[in-house]
């Protein structure tokens, strides 16, 4: 016999946590923009990502990549912690306890949530041990330099830490595809960097996302 | 109605509001002391309600596993929870920006739209005994906006 009283707990059944009209908030007459937790939230103008870009690329030439791999790093292995946090004293559930499914929407809302793009999760290889992650609408590659290569190096930073993380594996992150070359989506390729080595020249050559993953996993 | 009323204080800069545009506003206060009924009869009868149609869809699909029917359950109170709400608020986004567009995918990942079509159905005639015929119409938009959009019969 089912009990309704029994499936609410403290009377609460944890919905959207990062429902945009929920999650942003802040005390603007103080210019104070905030989650829900009181994190601090910021409003980036597209001129800055130019500016950054910019200003990357005139102090340190073909360093930016670099740079901005490992800002994307930092910053993505501070955004699982926090994202975990927010996540465990919302849902009351251990990271481990939740389902992938749970896990994955919250990640996909939070994103949205953030003017980040829409991102989805390809597992179609994930048994040959690559996982593609799909961006839409990245910030990053729609004010990035038109360089005719994937430029969304901050992603790739971000997604290799989180994703490491997640798995408790080493995961290197490599883009196949790019917004700022006219592609449909940025697509992110996770895997262990051995595996991926191949990959970063088969890029540079132009090969298409599926001719990479139809030789990588042959 | 609520996004109407929030896009008329856009105007304020403009001008003052014209008396077919304070209608709006005052057609919603109006209506005020019917939605505060129907949202307290909502909240004191949530467990009662919610317990007889677990009950009945327990009967109806005893090939169920009780946790698909457990899961199928906290769905919908937390959709009668939010559909409440947005009755209140006379604002059918309510519903659709906190829970549809993220529930829908979870729907669809655990193909519980079986389970669902039997447990709505129970939940619409329990609701229709519960509430009265006006308090059931107000309920109405945000629930049938939820329940359709859940079955993906309506993109979210």
């Amino acid at each position: 016999m089912i009990s309704v009283a029994d499936l609410l707990i403290d009377n609460r059944i944890p919905g959207n946590y990062f429902a945009t009209d929920a999650y942003v908030q802040g005390d603007l007459e103080l210019g104070l923009l905030e989650n829900r937790r009181g994190d601090r939230l910021l409003a980036l103008p597209e001129t800055l990502i130019q500016g950054i870009y910019a200003g990357l690329d005139k102090e340190t030439g073909q360093a930016t990549r670099l740079v901005l791999m490992n800002c994307g790093r930092w910053w993505g292995k501070n955004f699982y912690a926090r994202f975990c946090e927010e996540l465990n004293d919302y849902y009351g559930t251990a990271l481990a306890d939740m389902a992938m499914v749970e896990f994955l929407q919250s990640l996909q809302q939070c994103w949205l949530t953030h003017g980040w793009g829409k991102i989805d999760l390809d597992q179609s290889h994930q048994n040959r041990g690559f996982l593609v992650v799909e961006i839409v609408n990245s910030p990053f590659a729609q004010h990035a330099p038109k360089l005719n290569r994937p430029v969304c190096f901050l992603e790739a930073g971000i997604l290799s830490s989180f994703f490491s993380q997640l798995t408790n594996k080493d995961l290197y992150c490599v883009q196949t595809t790019c917004e700022s070359m006219g592609a449909d989506r940025n697509r992110f390729l996770l895997g262990l960097a051995k595996r991926l080595e191949p990959v970063e020249v088969m890029v540079e050559n132009q090969l298409d996302h599926e001719t990479i993953m139809q030789k990588l996993c042959a | 109605m609520h996004q109407q009323i929030e896009s008329l204080f856009d105007e304020a800069e403009s001008r003052y509001l014209k008396p077919e545009e304070l209608g709006v506003l005052s057609q919603y206060v109006d209506s005020l002391p019917q939605r505060l009924e129907t949202y307290r009869q909502l909240r004191d009868q949530e467990l009662d309600l919610m317990q007889q149609v677990a009950n009945q869809l327990q009967a109806a699909m005893p090939q169920e596993k009780t946790e698909t029917l457990e899961r199928s359950i906290k769905h919908a109170l937390l959709m009668l929870r939010y559909c409440a709400m947005s009755m209140l608020l006379n604002d059918n986004s309510f519903v659709q920006n906190r829970l549809l567009s993220w529930l829908t995918r979870t729907v669809q990942t655990y193909n519980t739209q079986t389970v669902d079509m039997t447990l709505y159905r129970l939940l619409n005639q329990r609701l229709s005994q519960v509430l009265s015929p006006q308090q059931l119409s107000l309920l109405k938009p945000p629930l049938a906006l939820a329940q359709s959009t859940l079955l993906n019969q309506v993109k979210a």
